[in-house]
């Protein structure tokens, strides 16, 4: 079992698509977990707000994050699915 | 007549040919004096491929406090072996804005002390070992980091190369001046006391004047005084004139520098020159501190070399104690006495040339000086918009803002546009142009890349304000309720673009505050789907003309160009280039994923 393990680890190791991969996925669900604490927040100030004008706003602000979580958990999905290549970014 | 000064190099190599023909051991000297100079370059290229993230990161972490700022200077110097790069970096970093003045007067003291090592450095080690024997494998190792592909053993290539060209400079230089011993004796034409005091530390300042690096002066003294050719008195006031002559380059140097530069430059004339002067006034308590330290140290009585090496560092020393504590003062002083001489024209502020030495002091170059020529934007656009900067800042609801305006405020916006934004813009794409030419890790092209498109991005912003400014003007104020709401609206929409721009500013520079810009997309998207419809209905109600709906459509288009622009400038320039950038990048909405928001709402 022992030396299972160790072979896995190597070839975890040396597989350096698949780090990559698991360390975009770890930086997007970083976001995703600060984007769900956004959309908390907007709720809370939702239920307070009275004034139409911002409430107007702050259902729009919602709808970006909603959207904005939801291409996140797909972009996951599509890693783990390994259908997309990793970007490197710009 | 050809100018005096054409004639310099002409003359200048004519008199060495003539002491080459004549002396075998003048052109052992030269050769060496060469040699070392040329070593000292080949280091100088060896630690620029070093240079970037590591010391950005490092001189933002050491600079905050003087004395950070200090012992940066010291040990940098120490290990590169050379104040003239330590002084290109801080200078580069300088411009840029990555350091404050103050840190950088701190790094030049600090620098001025590290520089010492190298007299230590050959004394202790240089003179006493065959040199040239470390020298040949240094050479060969140089020579095979240079043949690699990859650019840190390049650069380490270089550095080898430097030190064993260093090390064969001195190497010739001391054989040079043993062999002119035999058949010359220069220590007969010593100067003793004050006169040659003054006498030889103007000898060391125009040394250094010419061969541009106090180093090439201290070796060439200490190898003379190894020899016997010049006294320990005269190589004394020697080691002085080099620490001045240093920063005569420095001055020359700052000509075309910008204002920081120019500052940094004083600093450091004023700094070696009191320090000289000091050393000069206190020479005989000097050179008795001097002997004392020498016996608690264990350095012989007859070897001169180290007790120059001592000097040297205690009177940089002494300096150093002496100017520290007026450093903030120095740093008043600088700001009022060296000025930005105004121009007609909006100048750049951190584009300077030795930015470009330093791929990651280019990088924030550019960067601070698109985001002031997004200031600049910013001022035009309010303005165009009749309202106050500081109003669009503040918390003030904009609406009201925009509701009570009585005034549209006049804007010449082709004027601004040639003083404030063109020359600025100009500049900028120069600016990149020189640094792309330059060997660039791919990090830095991609960023510069994306600065020209944010610079672009402003440019484009400001020609959006200039077409909707000439409507703004007719319309703006109109008697028609209808219109007047209407260029309300348009006008309440860019200003809030710009506050949110804004309000990211001051934010963290992370993921969700860039994605925060998706907000400000989708609200341009629903005013200009909200506007068309508006004004069918108010065509269908003859409460507007055609005339009045077309103008109003084309500046709808206007303010969502603005808009647009504005926005792919912030999303490069106000959110560091970081993985979370790339993340936030990966989840902004697009045109598609804004569509179907849109689509969604209406369901």
């Amino acid at each position: 079992m022992k030396t299972r393990k160790l072979l896995e680890r190597l070839a975890d190791f040396l597989d350096a698509d698949k780090a990559a991969q698991q360390a975009e996925i770890k930086s997007i669900r970083k976001v995703l977990k600060k984007l769900k604490e956004k959309e908390r927040n907007l709720r809370e100030k939702l239920n307070e707000e009275t004034d139409p004008d911002q409430l107007g706003a702050i259902a729009a602000k919602l709808d970006v994050v909603h959207a904005q979580r939801r291409k996140g958990l797909e972009r996951v999905r599509a890693i783990r699915k390994g259908a997309e290549p990793i970007r490197d970014g710009d | 007549m050809p100018k005096p000064s054409r004639l310099l190099l002409p003359a200048a190599l004519i008199l060495l040919a003539y002491g080459f023909w004549n002396s075998a051991e003048f052109t052992r000297i030269a050769a060496g004096i060469a040699v070392f100079l040329f070593g000292m370059m080949a280091l100088e290229e060896g630690f620029k491929a070093f240079t970037g993230g590591t010391l950005e990161s490092l001189l933002r972490a050491t600079t905050d406090r003087l004395w950070k700022s200090i012992g940066f200077g010291i040990v940098t110097t120490t290990l590169m072996q050379s104040s003239s790069l330590v002084s290109l970096i801080t200078i580069s970093f300088l411009s840029a804005g990555m350091i404050g003045l103050g840190a950088g007067i701190g790094i030049i003291i600090g620098s001025n002390l590290g520089t010492t090592s190298g007299a230590w450095l050959i004394a202790g080690l240089g003179l006493k070992v065959d040199i040239s024997a470390y020298a040949m494998p240094l050479l060969v190792f140089g020579v095979i980091g240079l043949l690699q592909q990859s650019k840190p053993l390049k650069g380490a290539g270089y550095g080898l190369i430097g030190l064993g060209f260093l090390f064969l400079g001195i190497h010739y230089m001391k054989e040079g001046f043993e062999a002119f011993g035999s058949s010359f004796d220069l220590s007969a034409y010593a100067v003793p006391g004050y006169p040659g005091l003054f006498l030889f530390a103007l000898i060391g300042l125009i040394v250094t004047v010419i061969m541009q690096s106090s180093h090439a002066t201290l070796v060439l003294t200490i190898t003379a005084l190894a020899a016997g050719q010049i006294t320990y008195e005269n190589a004394l006031a020697l080691a002085i004139g080099a620490n001045m002559g240093t920063t005569i380059t420095a001055l020359i140097g700052a000509v075309s520098a910008n204002v920081e530069g120019r500052r940094l430059a004083a600093a450091h004339f004023i700094f070696n020159v009191t320090t000289g002067v000091v050393a000069i006034a206190l020479i005989h308590p000097l050179r008795w501190v001097v002997d004392e330290l020498a016996i608690l140290l264990g350095i012989a009585a007859q070897d001169y070399m180290l007790k120059l090496a001592l000097f040297h560092t205690l009177f940089n020393l002494l300096g150093l104690l002496l100017i520290t504590p007026f450093v903030d003062r120095l740093v008043g002083f600088l700001e009022r006495v060296v000025q930005v001489v105004p121009a007609a024209a909006e100048q750049p502020r951190y584009l300077n040339p030795s930015a470009l030495e330093v791929p990651a002091a280019a990088v924030e170059a550019v960067r601070r000086e698109v985001e002031h020529l997004y200031e600049n934007a910013f001022g035009l656009i309010a303005h165009g918009l009749s309202l106050r900067r500081h109003v669009i800042r503040s918390e003030q609801p904009l609406a009201s803002a925009v509701e009570t305006t009585r005034r549209i405020m006049p804007l010449d916006v082709d004027d601004i546009y040639e003083d404030k934004i063109k020359g600025l813009h100009s500049a900028i794409i120069e600016f990149i142009s020189q640094a792309q030419s330059r060997e660039l890790p791919a990090a830095a092209a991609d960023e510069l890349y994306a600065l020209r498109r944010a610079s672009r991005a402003i440019v484009e912003a400001v020609k959006g304000m200039k077409h909707l400014h000439k409507n703004l003007s007719r319309y703006g104020l109109s008697a028609n309720p209808a219109i007047r709401r209407q260029y309300d609206d348009l006008r309440l929409r860019t200003a809030g673009v710009l506050r949110e721009i804004e309000t990211l500013r001051a934010q963290p520079p992370d993921a969700v505050t860039m994605l925060s810009l998706d907000d400000v997309k989708l609200g341009l998207e629903k005013f200009d789907r909200h506007l068309n419809a508006t004004l069918d209905e108010l065509i269908r109600q003859r409460r507007i003309t055609a005339k009045v709906a077309t103008s109003l459509m084309n500046d709808g288009g206007y303010v969502h160009e603005i808009g647009r622009n504005l926005i792919d400038m912030a999303q490069i320039v106000f959110v560091p280039r970081t993985p979370d950038r790339q993340i936030a990048q990966q989840l902004a909405l697009d045109e598609k994923d804004i569509e179907r928001v849109l689509g969604d709402e209406h369901r």
